[in-house]
């Protein structure tokens, strides 16, 4: 059982193995003359027919050109499916060792870690166990002299290219070795076994310049495989921890270069309005405690004041009042005086003299109103006045409204209709106003605040035929109501009373003065905001 | 045996009369013997013998249930019943390595023969011994020191313990007394923010490096400015000068680190691999020579003569801004913002995980006592037990009056050569000197450790 008997047969053969096969089948062809198991290719010119299938058919040649199939003698030239796999390796241990990818550019003993126990924390060691221990001083001393050597090549290296042209270089002496070559034989080296070689460094011309342009860029060339991560891949991050590090966009005071809209609560959020608590002085406060309380005090002077002079001018009238009186009484009494030596005498009966005393009052009450007429003719009885208030005035004023009764009042379109069920709504339309059915006050006054024109000086507003419509019947009732009273006719459209102002005065003057400065604002412009004022009814 | 049916007879009797849940013989057996026992024969404070062949059952079953949580503990206990209250040492790692590729079967069988065997091993189980940390008084603020303009963030302790230099945002370099606390010197020059300062033991040199690309070499017989090293094309956000060999290690935003020889000014190694800003580099005189955090979250451990990535370290979740080595062990610890990570060289196996400290670590020094101090981006100072990782002490201090509350953050933490200060450099402009409280004592401050068991006793 040798060894080669388990080994396949190798498919090329040097030389001398050649010889001795040849002389080996030399010797079997005359010993047995049975079959050789070798397979010849037809010779040159018999192959008609033939095609080489199998390996063995080519014998130990090669392709056959005129044989117009394809060939692959020793499985040359086949198409290889290129695969990057590696083939898997067993250590000495006969495990497969899975760190053959990690370690596919790298030499075998580069210290690479990518075993799950290069992860796990190890024994905590004691101080003095060997492997925390640094090497020893000599190793240590080794390794710097051999570092400084290489670094100090690298920068000579590197100087040297800087430097200026020196002699040349003093080259080594020249090395001898002794050389045997495998190949061996008569012919070879003229029978010799051996051969010496003289090795000579080649010169280096000194003002030689740089043979290789080194200032051409070229990009950078692949890195190392990477290491193995040791460690394992990052936590996912959750929904919540990405919306924490959400930053909002920036909303600048002074930039807007895309020309976004951005609501106001958003500008104004950039400007941490909303942030900030606002500060407000509290001498604000102060100021307006003090504000008011000098307002109150004020006005408290004020009414103090206006009592005390109140209290003044009654005294005074009071005292014109009494003066007044006592003039009266001495004019009732020197009256008196003389009818009342006569009355005296009769009435003793109380009949009569109650009807004396009906008749007294009444006479008393004609002198007095005689007495107000005369002395006062624009201060109105009461019931005079409330006939030409406005109805905006009479409600202000409170006044009942006569027409007040206590009983249920109805609306009086719902009497006497003759129309059908579907005429009441009028069709939606919400431009007439018909809530009420008779207006509010319907008294006599509305004849009354008609506007008659008078024999006024009013001839450049109402023009020329101040008689025509002064004659114009169109506004006079037909039938009086009756118990109508004809109140104080209007004099003009605005039935001034009173003038406060002293305003009628500084117009006349105006106007003396040649009414240069303002020449519309007469009484004309007055009127018509009087006029626009009182016409609403 | 006898107990055991006169027990189990008052058993049965009682639940006849009861309509509770029904339970396998089995279970009642169980149960009722280890009340018998828990009333009549336990002493829980000594262990108890053992009669073997009532027991052996009882083993079987108990040591299934333990084996899970205590399969390493129990392994101790049976080569060594008197091991060391320190975790079992590089054998055992390895066999618990190995473990978890083979079944759980077998183990329970080696264990049952052991416990046959040795039965009081198995009942005198003791909880899984943790490393019990190492007590360190807490430190105190001590000194306050303002001057600066701007956020101070770098720190650097010169060699004779004299003076100390910070970097700040006011673009000016100052050289302090470190006893005193007292300004010696203003050095202005950079143009940016200073981030970077290293004052070197060979030679009276003073590296600096700053926003604004620039690596300066200050003379401090001049007090000038003698080199420029050009070629980072962004910010350079920290330096490290090599301990022995006279080469300056750059780190930029430009996600390189460049080596260059102090003398030449020349660039000698560009080392590229990081993708993102390399945020801190580290150098020493062991393999690998130095070490790059960056913010692509992975530490770079770099072989210095031919200028590759020794290896990759790629545990970190989040950027690695801060790193630390240990003065006299061969590990090394990095801070991110999920966890201070501790590692050995020279291939950077894992160690542990120092979590609690859930802010951006900005800054990190060690201590040859073995205190760890991490600083963070919102002001917070932790102090932890290198060793076992446990977190003694929390400081934070309060801002410099004048400051907002906000304006809390430390940029880089150091401690000075006699490892008796710790000068933090912060951000509201001031420097603060932290040193122990000599008051403080094992009991006054006690060791709140609470490991968490199981992370450690899973394989």
């Amino acid at each position: 059982m040798s060894l080669t008997s388990f080994l396949p047969a190798p498919t090329q053969l040097s030389q001398d193995q050649l010889e001795s096969e040849e002389r080996a089948r030399a010797q079997r062809s005359h010993s047995t003359a049975l079959v050789s198991s070798r397979r010849e290719p037809p010779p040159y010119g018999y192959r008609k027919s033939w095609v080489p299938r199998s390996l063995e058919d080519f014998g130990d040649g090669g392709a056959f050109p005129e044989i117009h199939v394809a060939q692959f003698p020793l499985e040359m030239g086949r198409k290889k499916k290129t695969s990057n796999a590696l083939a898997v390796q067993v250590d000495a241990e006969g495990k497969i060792k899975y760190d053959a990818i990690a370690r596919q550019g790298q030499g075998k003993d580069k210290v690479i870690f990518s075993k799950y126990t290069d992860l796990l924390p190890k024994e905590v060691l004691n101080d003095d166990a060997p492997e925390l221990q640094k090497p020893d001083e000599e190793a240590v001393k080794e390794l710097t002299e051999k570092t400084r050597d290489a670094l100090m090549k690298q920068v000579s290296q590197k100087i040297a290219a800087a430097m200026p042209v020196r002699a040349a270089d003093k080259q080594a002496p020249a090395q001898y070795i002794r050389y045997t070559p495998s190949q061996q034989g008569v012919a070879f080296n003229s029978g010799a076994k051996q051969r010496v070689i003289r090795m000579v460094e080649m010169q280096k011309d000194p003002m030689e310049p740089p043979r290789f342009k080194i200032n051409k860029k070229i990009p950078r060339g692949p890195p190392s495989p990477p290491a193995p991560v040791m460690h394992s891949p990052s936590r996912k991050m959750t929904v919540k921890e990405q919306q924490e590090w959400k930053i909002p966009p920036c909303i600048s005071n002074w930039k807007n270069a895309k020309g976004y809209t951005i609501p106001l609560d958003k500008r104004l959020a950039a400007d941490g309005r909303g942030l900030q608590t606002v500060h407000i002085n509290e001498n604000f406060a102060k100021l307006a405690e003090a504000l008011y309380i000098a307002d109150r005090k004020a006005r408290e002077a004020v009414e103090m004041r206006a009592q005390v002079e109140k209290k003044m001018a009654q005294k005074e009238k009071e005292k014109k009042e009494e003066k007044l009186r006592e003039l009266a009484q001495m004019a009732r009494d020197r009256r008196a005086g003389i009818k009342g030596h006569g009355g005296d005498k009769g009435g003793e009966d109380g009949e009569a003299r109650e009807r004396d005393e009906i008749r007294h009052d009444r006479r008393k009450e004609r002198q007095h109103d005689r007495n107000i007429s005369r002395a006062a003719p624009d201060k109105r009885s009461k019931l005079q006045r409330d006939q030409d208030r406005d109805v905006s005035e009479l409600i202000a004023l409170g006044q009942p409204n006569p027409r007040a009764s206590s009983e249920a009042q109805y609306d009086q379109r719902l009497f006497n209709q003759s129309k059908g069920m579907d005429s009441g709504f009028a069709g939606g339309e919400d431009e007439m106003y018909n809530v009420y059915d008779q207006p509010f006050r319907r008294g006599s006054d509305m004849a009354q605040n008609i506007y008659r024109p008078t024999k006024s000086s009013d001839k450049d507003m109402y023009g020329d035929d101040l008689d025509t419509l002064m004659q114009s019947s169109k506004f006079v009732p037909d039938r009086e109501f009756s118990g109508t009273d004809h109140g104080p006719r209007r004099d003009g459209p605005v039935q001034f009373e009173e003038d406060p102002f002293g305003l009628d005065k500084f117009l006349e003057e105006a106007k003396q003065h040649g009414g240069s400065k303002r020449p519309s604002t007469s009484r004309g412009s007055k009127d018509y905001d009087h006029d626009k004022k009182r016409r609403k009814e | 045996m006898t107990d055991i049916a006169v027990v189990e007879s008052n058993v049965s009797v009682y639940f006849i009369f009861q309509d509770v849940q029904k339970h396998s013989v089995h279970t009642l057996v169980f149960r009722s013997l280890k009340r018998t026992h828990d009333m009549f024969v336990a002493d829980h404070a000594k262990p108890v013998s053992l009669d073997e062949t009532r027991y052996s059952c009882f083993v079987k079953q108990y040591a299934v249930f333990v084996l899970p949580s205590t399969s390493i503990s129990l392994r101790v206990c049976n080569c060594r019943l008197d091991a060391s209250r320190t975790a079992a040492g590089v054998g055992d790692i390895h066999r618990n390595a190995g473990g978890a590729e083979r079944s759980p079967a077998p183990h329970s069988h080696s264990l049952l023969e052991g416990g046959a065997t040795k039965n009081s091993s198995l009942v005198a189980r003791k909880n899984p011994t943790m490393p019990k940390p190492q007590w360190h008084a807490p430190w105190k603020l001590f000194r306050v020191i303002s001057g600066h303009l701007g956020w101070v963030r770098s720190i650097a302790v010169e060699p004779g313990n004299q003076w100390f230099v910070t970097g700040a945002g006011d673009r000016t370099i100052k050289i302090w007394d470190l006893a005193s606390g007292k300004l010696k010197l203003s050095l202005t020059g950079h143009i940016s923010t200073v981030r970077g300062v290293a004052v070197s033991t060979r030679s009276p040199y003073l590296f600096s490096c700053g926003e604004d690309k620039q690596v300066k070499c200050w003379d401090l017989e001049y007090n000038k400015v003698i080199r420029h090293y050009h070629g980072h094309l962004s910010a350079v956000y920290d330096l490290d000068l090599h301990p022995t060999i006279d080469v300056l290690v750059t780190c930029s935003r430009d996600a390189t680190a460049r080596v260059w020889d102090i003398r030449s000014k020349a660039n000698v190694h560009t080392l590229s691999g990081h993708t993102n800003t390399v945020a801190t580099v580290r150098c020493q005189a062991a393999e690998p020579q130095i070490i790059t955090g960056s913010h692509d979250s992975t530490i770079r451990l770099w072989d210095l003569i031919a200028g590759k990535t020794r290896a990759t370290l790629t545990n970190h979740k989040k950027s690695v801004r801060a790193l630390a080595l240990h003065p006299r062990q061969y590990t090394l610890a990095s801070g991110s913002a999920d966890n201070i990570k501790q590692w050995t060289f020279p291939d950077g196996n894992f160690i542990q995980n120092l979590s609690g400290h859930n802010a951006i670590i900005n800054a990190m020094a060690v201590n040859s006592d073995g205190v760890l101090v991490s600083g963070a981006d919102n002001g917070t100072i932790h102090l932890w037990d290198w060793r076992t990782g446990y977190n003694f002490q929390r400081i934070h201090a309060a801002v410099q009056p004048g400051s907002l509350d906000s304006e809390s953050g430390i940029f880089a933490c150091m401690f000075d050569h006699s490892e008796s200060r710790l000068i933090t450099a912060e951000a509201d402009k001031t420097i603060k000197v932290y040193k122990e409280d000599d008051t403080a004592t094992e009991e006054s401050h006690p060791i709140n450790w609470k490991p968490e068991i199981l992370k450690r006793k899973r394989f």
